[in-house]
């Protein structure tokens, strides 16, 4: 569980998109603490990646407050730019460099090391990182290859291990592991379970694999652009009637979340 | 685990700069990975300067008290670097449709160090294609003195940056491919008949004198030819102001379309 320091403070944001009739984010009000786990669900078209382009500082908001890391995302856009980390959910990779030099350009834009124009010219510990990271996700063969000759789920692990190395204070993940296979999909978050553990990361996860949120701290359900629900798994479970310590057999989380927008859109199927 | 941690430079100007270089970089390795480009930047010359360009000097070169080559060919040589900076720009559509944009946009650095670093890499382009308009007009007979052509080298990126600031003006609000080649179109072909690349402006007047002086290409086209023709009798036909006056013109103008074209592309891809 996080400590007591907000790592995300959301008051009453609005967006309406120009020329929509309706709010895709209709005022919603949360926080996220310091290394928090915290999951973001909702189904499509609920204001998930809305909310976390807003947060991220890539898209503008019509009104409300919202403070990455105590700084707002509008005025000081650029100190919450330096802490923050993300993998978008469509994939933002340049498919005509290879593996490596995308990660180059983002460690550069960083200011992490001085852009040189071949890996062998860069500094040591930027070598070592990518490698480390690369041998993580399991990419390090086609490190040296264009993106546009890797698979889509190669791609994603590229974006992760691009997203983690500035190693950010805030890990924004809209549907990080779309299109990753089992084991990718579990290596990622044993890294990132790691990642959490030695630095303390907040993790900002959106997903439409409610397993991926079995184990975070709390969970904010979006429904139509409002906040359904916001609390541990464990409540969310008995908020729809299940028993968290049943004696014969545990009921998921995918569960509750079915059951619980199944009652909020009035019996329809989530 | 085992732990390598990257942390960012501290000094925010070295942050700023390579950013400028890293952006510019990505452009040029773009660039000579993709022989299309390549052969487009070597091919531009051919059609302007030597078809363009040539028929220009058979056609219109007598009754004028200055030699019209040579005018032509500093004309096309800014030409050049205006018309293949602003085409490189559209890059940034490129960027946009395949969601690279939000890469760079993310980033913790300033909008202008990402825009400045795309007209950079838009620039070695432009100088190739520079490059071959002087190969061109070797073959014509046309030719600059070197130490002329060192100055007007020296002033090609400054020239580079102003059609770059220009060129962001439209394209920075242009998300698709088929709009941003429209633009460039827009762009280049008033900028060319206008600023005075290939024919003579001394005599405009009205609508079109005020265009003209509007856009920063006719500062440029006047600078390089007060450069080239500086010490000769032909100085005063061909050149229209004070140097000192069109390097202001070229800072005042670049400075302006700069802020805004930075401006509303950051907003235009934030603002939905």
């Amino acid at each position: 569980m996080g400590s007591e320091k907000k790592a995300i403070e959301v008051e009453g944001l609005v967006k309406r998109y120009k020329g929509a009739k309706g709010q895709a984010v209709d005022g919603i009000s949360f926080d996220v603490r310091q290394g928090e786990f915290f999951a973001f669900l909702g189904p499509n078209g609920a204001g998930k990646t809305t909310t976390i382009s807003i947060l991220t500082t890539t898209l503008s908001k019509t009104s409300g407050q919202v403070r990455i890391a105590g700084f707002d995302v509008e005025k000081e856009a650029r100190r919450v730019r330096e802490r923050i980390g993300i993998i978008f959910q469509q994939p933002s990779l340049d498919p005509n460099l290879t593996a490596e030099e995308n990660i180059r350009f983002h460690a550069c834009l960083y200011g992490l090391c001085g852009y040189r124009p071949s890996f062998k010219l860069m500094p040591a510990a930027y070598r070592q990182k990518v490698m480390e990271l690369a041998e993580v996700v399991g990419i390090q063969d086609a490190l040296f290859r264009p993106i546009k000759k890797l698979s889509g789920g190669m791609q994603r692990k590229l974006e992760i291990v691009r997203s983690l190395i500035h190693t950010p204070e805030l890990l924004f993940l809209d549907e990080p592991t779309q299109g990753l296979d089992a084991m990718s999909r579990r290596s990622l978050w044993e890294y990132i379970d790691e990642t959490r553990r030695r630095y303390g990361t907040t993790v900002f996860l959106t997903t439409h694999y409610i397993d991926e949120a079995e184990n975070v701290d709390r969970v904010c359900v979006v429904n139509k652009g409002k906040i359904a629900a916001c609390c541990p798994p464990e409540e969310m479970k008995k908020a729809v009637g299940f028993d968290p310590t049943p004696k014969v057999c545990l009921p998921s989380l995918e569960d509750a979340y079915v059951a619980f927008l199944s009652r909020m859109n009035g019996g329809a199927s989530a | 685990m085992r732990e390598t941690v990257l942390r960012p430079k501290s000094s925010r100007l070295f942050r700023e700069l390579n950013s400028v270089l890293t952006v510019m970089a990505r452009d040029v390795t773009l660039l000579f990975k993709s022989p299309g480009s390549l052969i487009m930047s070597l091919a531009m010359p051919l059609v302007m300067m030597g078809m363009i360009g040539g028929n220009l000097m058979q056609n219109m070169a007598s009754g004028l008290n200055f030699d019209f080559g040579g005018f032509m060919l500093v004309g096309m040589l800014v030409n050049m670097l205006f018309m293949m900076v602003s085409m490189n720009m559209t890059s940034l559509v490129d960027d946009h449709e395949i969601d690279f944009n939000q890469e760079m946009l993310v980033s913790p650095v300033s909008r202008y160090s990402l825009v400045i670093g795309k007209i950079l890499g838009a620039t070695v382009g432009a100088i190739l294609s520079m490059a071959g308009t002087l190969l061109v007009g070797l073959f014509m007979g046309i030719t600059l003195p070197i130490g002329k052509l060192l100055l007007f080298l020296l002033l090609s990126p400054l020239m580079c940056l102003a059609g770059g600031a220009v060129a962001m003006l439209l394209i920075g609000l242009i998300k698709s491919k088929r709009a941003a080649n429209m633009a460039v179109t827009l762009i280049t072909m008033p900028q060319m008949f206008l600023s005075g690349a290939i024919i003579p402006i001394n005599h405009s007047s009205g609508l079109l004198m005020v265009l003209s002086r509007c856009m920063p290409m006719t500062y440029c086209l006047d600078l390089a030819r007060a450069i080239v023709y500086a010490g000769s009798e032909e100085y005063e036909s061909v050149v229209l102001f004070n140097p000192a006056l069109n390097f202001a013109a070229i800072i005042a103008l670049t400075t302006i379309c700069l802020s805004l074209g930075t401006f509303f592309f950051a907003r235009s891809e934030k603002s939905r």
